[in-house]
């Protein structure tokens, strides 16, 4: 169970998040969506401990994450996968030496069953013929694939995934979705996914969150997500240009701003 | 004036950040290098080996080129002033001397500066762009062990060893010139040179070598993980890079030339 209990954040002038609450269910898929730059990604960055709060918690079970810095994160760290958007994959060392990483560092595996495991994963993603190649001779969808045979190294209990489908073609991407489901149904995975892909989230999530400016806007299953009366909610769901959420994003009035030279 | 006071107290400011995060590098660069030394699975996965092929062994070719010239050019020069006032007996002495204390060990280190800080420096930016060094701390894999101590003990090898080689070439380019321009044979070269040098001229030129190297690593390296905003912060913080490292070696250098011989 994971609780995010009233974190702020501010980036300059910039409230990015002001007082999110929200919690996840341990094994169940949690999706998290909004607008860009509707605070997900800075969420997802306090979620892993790569950034603190200006104010709040957030809680693992009884172990409170941000009250960690640094070293202390470590165990914390060792229970988690995080799925990146852009794979951050090492580009100096091979598929099968990605996904070894984690697991020669944490472990005193002899090399023969880092190797066995480094197989297992990359079957688990499809990719067993690929190891020995490195992660530029590989496509957008297979570098996501290592990525997510590298997260699920250490057999995590909760994998963070940051925009998993964003930038793939929408085989891909339903393929990346169908592995989230199957890793958190026959592995008992508990999966966050950050996304602002509103289908995908529909067809799998067990909860649902909707984030605007920094709060949380709506929360609850797909159907009552799919159900609510809210305006705001709506158009989320249906991606339509007009509605109560504006594309403009500066805060000044245009008349005003143009009459000021 | 408000202003200039203003200017010169965010830079000094600026300058203390900078030396502390290099304080702490430094620090936690040799508590986990003394980890990867003590651990043989940990050292076989450094791959100082490479590292070492990579800075120093490949670097070869561009010293021992430039150190050749330069040995030349100096001897042109020191051999003209002698011969002036007649003294070209000692110009072997004089020239090794020279280039033992000072010439061979602060131009290798500005060669390597130039050729591998950069690289590391730009190596760990397009990394911490890319979030790879975020990855990395998310998987509880400390950066500085997995980028920083390969490098660091790779040029503490690799600096003093080309230092040397730098040396011997520049005094070499030096004996061409004397032996094919001034006449003087091996035999007298060798000798002048060995009755001048003592000791201390190249430990010193190694100790500054060591010293050297480390600011390389630490400055590259620090550089890299400073690193903000895509691929032209990448670009400013190598030339940063260069800059601070060439500048604080040749501080380096004055002092400790000072303390040896002042």
């Amino acid at each position: 169970m994971i609780t995010v209990d009233n974190i702020s954040k501010t980036y300059g002038n910039r409230k990015v998040l002001d007082g999110l609450c929200f919690s996840a269910e341990g094994r169940k898929i949690t999706y998290v969506f909004g607008t860009s730059g509707g605070g997900k990604s800075t969420m997802l960055k306090i979620l892993i401990g790569a950034t603190a709060p200006d104010s709040g918690e957030v809680r693992y079970g009884d172990l409170d994450i941000t009250a960690l810095r640094g070293r202390s994160l470590d165990p914390y760290r060792k229970r988690i996968g995080v799925l990146f958007q852009n794979n951050a994959l090492l580009n100096s060392l091979t598929v099968a030496e990605n996904i070894a990483l984690p697991i020669r560092e944490h472990t005193a595996l002899d090399q023969n069953i880092v190797h066995i495991m480094v197989k297992m994963k990359l079957e688990l993603v499809g990719l067993r013929d690929f190891e020995d190649l490195y992660p530029e001779q590989l496509s957008g969808g297979m570098q996501k694939r290592v990525a997510l045979a590298r997260a699920l190294a250490l057999d995590p209990e909760v994998v963070y995934f940051d925009e998993p489908t964003s930038g793939l073609d929408p085989i891909i991407a339903s393929v990346i979705t169908k592995l989230i489901k199957d890793l958190n149904r026959l592995l008992g995975i508990t999966c966050i996914v950050v996304t602002h892909a509103v289908h995908e989230a529909m067809k799998i999530a067990d909860k649902i969150i909707l984030l605007y400016r920094g709060k949380v806007l709506a929360e609850g299953t797909p159907q009552e997500i799919r159900e609510s009366a809210d305006p705001l909610v709506q158009q989320f769901i249906t991606g339509s240009p007009d509605g109560p959420i504006s594309f403009h994003a500066s805060s000044k009035d245009f008349r005003d701003d143009l009459l000021v030279g | 004036m408000r202003n200039l006071f203003g200017y010169v107290g965010r830079a000094f400011i600026a300058f203390l950040g900078i030396l502390s995060r290099i304080y702490f590098l430094f620090r936690e660069t040799l508590v986990q290098s003394r980890i990867v030394l003590h651990d043989p699975v940990r050292r076989g996965q450094a791959g100082i080996l490479r590292r070492i092929d990579e800075v120093g062994a490949r670097s070869l070719p561009l010293v021992m080129t430039v150190s050749a010239f330069l040995g030349i050019a100096f001897t042109v020069l020191v051999s003209f002033q002698l011969r002036e006032l007649g003294a070209l007996s000692y110009l072997p002495g004089f020239v090794a001397v020279a280039l033992l204390r000072e010439v061979g060990p602060l131009i290798t280190a500005l060669i390597i500066a130039g050729r591998v800080g950069a690289a590391f420096t730009s190596r760990i930016g397009t990394m911490k762009v890319a979030e790879e060094i975020l990855a990395l701390e998310t998987m509880a894999i400390n950066p500085v062990r997995f980028l920083v101590v390969n490098r660091f003990l790779a040029m503490l090898v690799s600096l003093p060893a080309l230092t040397v080689i730098a040396s011997v070439t520049a005094l070499a380019g030096g004996f061409l010139y004397g032996n094919l321009r001034l006449g003087i044979t091996l035999d007298t070269y060798l000798r002048e040179t060995l009755d001048v040098i003592v000791f201390k001229d190249v430990y010193s030129g190694l100790l500054k070598s060591v010293v050297f190297a480390a600011v390389i690593v630490l400055v590259g390296c620090d550089r890299g993980f400073a690193v903000e905003g895509g691929a032209e912060g990448v670009g400013r913080a190598t030339m940063l890079a260069v800059v601070s490292s060439t500048l604080t070696i040749i501080v380096f250098d004055t002092i400790m030339t000072t303390a040896f011989y002042g």
